[in-house]
């Protein structure tokens, strides 16, 4: 659904989005510390409510993990994984969702104009009046989240509760949390909190903890702190997430140079005809059996 | 073929081209039957309305044609079922011409330099049989074409059911053989339509005059007329 108050900074398949630059809005992000949670899956539930989202029937995975991945219905997901470290055994816990990238890959693929939009707080978001359900977003995404629901023949995915956050309030999952591993402000306050957190992470012997805010995107909206981010796939994060190098290569390179190519041929055929004009124009001369040369 | 009674008027050419084709009719010779020609035409019109739901989902400068069937929206849907039939009418058509297609050694050379020539008028067409070089070149590269649109086709079809990689090659090759078509069918509907008078003919009514066989496919013609050794 769009929000019309809020301003498009980029829109899939346009040359342009719809700010006009007249506001000034700070970019958004939502802060998720997974060292911090405790797998309650009060935000799941509290996705599933503020969006309507009727419940899915759980799966059973082998461990608490309420389904084996993200689903049109169900967009916030929290991963369950067991790790022996150093002896120990270590539960990581993060919140599966849409990173909600500065460049985001889905926008990129997506063929349909205006179909995924990325608001000026950098919100990305599936206009579902546009959306055709291509999948397309699918397959630009370093992060495997958009899914496309058979019920509505378009693609689904975390709004970033958009709706909630142009009216002022904070996601619903922001709003369920009980430990306060998740919060929500502008970008900037959520990489100094992780800061804050990855610095007494550190101290408390997790050396290796930082923030998850990859470039390879452009950062993202939704930052993590790792206790093991020497790990990230520990926790189903990519170590250097970045578009498919072959979606890039495609809408940069080989639509724009295949359209040119195109193009030449009919500007090429039709010079062809003004210079040489029609082929075998010629006189045949006499037919006759006598014939031999052509 | 029963007999006809002839009458004033009588498109003897069309009857004849309905069964048979290399055959001289009065001062025409059937170059295409009816078979070939409606297989022709399946190809092409089923094409043609792959690429008006299909482009505008290539770039939104073509979004105007989405328009004329109902969105684009409404082409993510048909676009499918349209490339299914291009594809059956693309394989009919690779197994009716096959025989006539096979390549002579010389007639590789039509890949690369020969069609420059051909195109400066520079050629010498004497050894040119039914189809010259340049004919059997497109015919593979279309054929071709279609094979990598219909394996690509179906990955995009069902995105969801395949790996991601997969899917980001199935965009690749459906485009990469979709530019290599196109661009030689802008030059297919060219000379066909445009440069070589008397060429659509063939396609439509199914003959050519001996004129015309004469300068584009001498062989092909002295054959025809009994004149080849």
């Amino acid at each position: 659904m769009s929000a019309q108050s809020l301003e498009i900074r980029r829109s899939s398949a346009s040359v342009w989005g719809s700010s006009s630059g007249m506001r000034s809005v700070p970019t958004v992000a939502k802060y998720i510390d997974t060292s911090t949670c405790i797998g309650c899956k009060a935000c799941e539930v509290a996705c599933q409510e503020w969006n309507d989202l009727p419940p899915l029937s759980t799966q059973q995975v082998g461990t608490y993990q309420t389904m084996p991945t993200l689903d049109a219905g169900f967009w916030n997901l929290i991963r369950f994984d067991e790790r022996e470290v150093e002896g120990g055994l270590m539960w990581l816990m993060r919140k599966d969702q849409c990173m909600h990238c500065a460049e985001p890959g889905c926008l990129e693929a997506c063929p349909a104009p205006g179909a995924i939009v990325q608001y000026a707080n950098g919100i990305v978001d599936v206009n579902q009046d546009n959306c055709i359900g291509c999948g397309y977003c699918e397959t630009g995404c370093p992060f495997d989240v958009p899914r496309f629901s058979a019920k509505t023949g378009k693609m689904a995915k975390c709004t970033l509760c958009v709706d909630r956050v142009s009216v002022g309030l904070e996601p619903a999952c922001i709003k369920a949390c009980p430990t306060g591993c998740l919060h929500f402000g502008s970008k900037e306050d959520m990489v100094g909190l992780g800061s804050l957190r990855v610095d007494q992470l550190k101290k408390d012997g997790f050396t290796t903890a930082a923030l998850y805010d990859p470039q390879g995107v452009g950062g993202t909206g939704v930052v993590t702190v790792l206790a093991h981010a020497d790990h990230p796939e520990w926790y189903g994060l990519s170590r250097d997430p970045h578009v498919p190098l072959g979606v890039r290569f495609w809408k940069k390179w080989l639509r724009p140079l295949g359209f040119l190519a195109i193009a030449a041929a009919v500007v090429g055929a039709f010079g062809h005809h003004l210079y040489h004009g029609n082929k075998g124009h010629l006189d045949p001369g006499p037919i006759g059996p006598d014939e031999t040369k052509g | 073929m029963s007999k006809v009674v002839r009458q004033i008027g009588f498109d003897e050419g069309a009857y004849v081209a309905r069964e048979k084709e290399d055959v001289v009719v009065g001062n025409e010779i059937i170059r295409h039957r009816l078979s070939s020609r409606v297989i022709h035409w399946s190809v092409g019109v089923s094409f043609f309305a792959c690429l008006v739901t299909g482009l505008p989902v290539w770039t939104p400068v073509f979004a105007w044609m989405g328009d004329l069937v109902g969105g684009l929206s409404v082409c993510r849907v048909i676009h499918p079922f349209i490339g299914l039939l291009f594809a059956a009418a693309s394989l009919a058509m690779a197994v009716q011409w096959w025989g006539e297609m096979k390549m002579t050694k010389e007639e590789r050379g039509w890949v690369g330099p020969k069609l420059l020539e051909y195109l400066r008028d520079a050629a010498n067409h004497d050894k040119i049989g039914k189809y010259n070089g340049g004919q059997k070149v497109y015919f593979y590269t279309s054929k071709l074409s279609a094979l990598g649109l219909l394996v690509s086709g179906v990955v995009l079809w069902f995105p969801t059911s395949f790996p991601q990689l997969l899917r980001v090659f199935a965009i690749l090759l459906h485009d990469v053989t979709f530019i290599l078509f196109a661009v030689s069918l802008v030059f297919h509907v060219y000379l066909a339509a445009v440069a070589e008078p008397g060429t659509l003919n063939s396609m439509t009514r199914g003959t050519v005059s001996k004129a015309w066989a004469r300068i584009h496919h001498p062989k092909w013609y002295r054959e025809l007329m009994g004149l080849e050794k």
